[in-house]
């Protein structure tokens, strides 16, 4: 990424604290943390000193601390590892969790022991409280680890969050209200994050002077082959969904859809699944659902390419770096009505289309396999939108202006 | 769909907007044709239900799945075998297996049948009550309105 600003510029440039949960070693971990690690990379290029704060936990199930902690590089990024408090009282954790997803009353002591027994490390916070006067700027998230709580804590009127916010139960807990409230500002991914944070926590969250900017994920653009998918032996049509299979995520939903769809139609479209975590085949289907399991970055791109249109049903996001990257492969893409943040970037970007249910969802799908010109049309589409919207020049520039 | 749906490129790039609204109203015409399998799209929505219960047509749908879901089949079915060297062997062992099971399964399902058509009948009841009530709740509160309009136009 070419993107250095003259000298003068420099001078003025903040000195900057990335934290986040996690720090990818092998490209395994999740979209908030490989979206805080592009902004510190931005930052980085930019002529920021920058530091990326993180633990030595690898697995966001056990957060054991697998790494060494201490300073090393990352793609040339000052990294420090820090441990994982191992004193957690998980039991306790999940009981008031469980509490907040179904609505229960929770008490201000328990949101406080929710939070305390979540993802923390004291080795971290205590970096940071003795060398609050080396960063300008502490930039964390996601919102709802502990660990961000605490790192916007120590110097609140300097700390803008990342909250990578989904409309969900634990965005409701009073704690995490005083923690959009009482930072510096926010650096949201899109229109409807940011509008949906202005309903749950306030107007005051965009008053003028407050950093409440849309920077979002940079992605330069990449070479692709739609031929290297049927080298992978991807020969029929298919459709495509690369992340972690779960409920959340709209995995279960998508494999349902995709089987009624070829009952119903009878139409030989195969499902093809990259990334981890395991899928319910229903009977008969096995043969037609493709799992590649991890794959690299250039492999993926090419069954992007290869696919007849990429598919997300997830409800729950805050940005679609996956859709990005299908755009930027020139492929469109299928999003679930109800996922506002999913479906108006599809919107704007002019590049697929989205569905309420299962006929809506049959219906779209016909329209791409049957028109392949208007199929490569939304790509286009799309691939246009990401190279104007999320150009690391872009962005860089949206994200100098929220540390300003 | 994809006959009467055009090409729609225009300057800006494809209007999406256009094609959702054009796909709504494709499947609402085929829905009330009947064209869907409701019961194969009942099942593909299990995972769907928390998204789809704001929807305002949402009880209806739900209704018309559990109608067309609600009768299991208990007839007879052709035994088949894939293993083709011992299909005739194994083919009459799972006939001798369905005919010892067939008089459980008979009254098995058959109960349940009888049980799957009352809670749909009850849900139905509930469902049309509601909508009375809700219809009348309405209606009343309109005239109170336009009681109210005109109270304050004379005053």
């Amino acid at each position: 990424m070419n993107t250095a600003p003259h000298d003068t510029a420099r001078r003025q440039l903040p000195r900057i604290a990335f934290v986040a949960p996690r720090l990818a070693v092998d490209g395994a971990v999740g979209g908030a943390e490989t979206l805080l690690f592009n902004l510190a990379q931005l930052a980085r290029d930019a002529g920021c000193d920058v530091t990326f704060l993180t633990t030595c936990a690898r697995d966001h199930h056990t957060w054991e601390n697998l790494l060494p902690p201490g300073e090393t590089r990352h793609e040339g990024v000052r990294v420090i590892r820090f441990p994982v408090n191992t004193d957690r009282d998980i039991e306790t954790f999940l009981r008031i969790q469980e509490a907040i997803c179904t609505g229960t009353a929770v008490s201000d002591a328990d949101e406080e022991l929710w939070l305390a027994n979540s993802v923390n490390s004291r080795a971290l916070e205590e970096h940071l409280r003795t060398n609050t006067a080396a960063y300008d700027r502490i930039v964390t998230g996601p919102y709802l680890f502990g660990l961000t709580v605490a790192a916007a804590a120590v110097a609140p009127e300097r700390t803008l969050l990342v909250p990578c916010l989904h409309d969900e139960p634990f965005a409701r807990v009073r704690r995490i209200a005083r923690l959009f409230r009482g930072v510096r500002g926010c650096i949201f991914n899109t229109e409807p994050e940011r509008a949906l944070a202005v309903r749950l926590f306030g107007e005051a969250l965009t008053a003028p002077g407050r950093p409440a900017g849309i920077v979002g994920f940079a992605l330069p653009p990449f070479d692709c082959d739609p031929a290297g998918a049927a080298r992978l032996g991807l020969t029929a049509p298919y459709i495509l969904y690369c992340g972690r299979r779960e409920p959340l995520k709209g995995t279960p939903l998508l494999v349902d859809y995709w089987a009624a769809f070829r009952r119903i139609t009878g139409r030989d479209v195969k499902l093809v699944l990259t990334g981890s975590g395991t899928a319910e085949v229903p009977e008969g289907m096995r043969r037609h659902l493709i799992d590649l399991g991890f794959v690299g970055e250039s492999e993926k791109h090419d069954i992007m390419a290869g696919a007849v249109a990429f598919c997300h049903p997830s409800v729950n996001e805050s940005l679609g770096i996956v859709l990005l990257e299908s755009w930027l492969a020139g492929r469109p893409v299928l999003v679930h009505d109800r996922g506002v943040v999913l479906r108006e970037q599809t919107r704007r970007a002019r590049g697929g289309l989205w569905f309420r249910d299962y006929p809506e969802f049959q219906e779209c799908l016909n329209l791409l396999l049957d028109q392949p010109e208007l199929a490569a049309a939304l790509g286009a589409g799309g691939r246009e939108f990401t190279l104007r919207e999320y150009a690391p020049a872009a962005v860089q520039a949206r994200l100098l202006e929220a540390l300003r | 769909m994809s006959e009467t749906t055009p090409l729609q490129i225009g300057a800006e790039g494809v209007d999406v907007d256009a094609i959702v609204r054009e796909l709504r109203e494709r499947v609402a015409e085929r829905r009330a044709r009947g064209e869907y399998d409701e019961a194969t799209v009942a099942r593909a929505e299990r995972f769907n239900l928390a998204n789809l219960k704001d929807d305002a047509q949402f009880l209806e749908r739900y209704l018309t799945c559990l109608r067309q879901a609600v009768q299991v089949d208990i007839d007879d079915f052709e035994i088949v075998e894939r293993r083709a060297r011992l299909a005739p062997l194994l083919k009459r062992l799972k006939r001798g297996i369905w005919c010892l099971l067939r008089f459980y399964t008979y009254r098995l399902w058959s109960q349940q049948n009888q049980i799957n058509g009352m809670l749909l009948a009850a849900t139905e009841i509930i469902a049309t009550r509601d909508q009375e009530r809700l219809d009348r709740i309405e209606a009343r509160l309109s005239e109170i309105e336009a009681r109210l309009d005109a109270a304050g136009k004379s005053s």
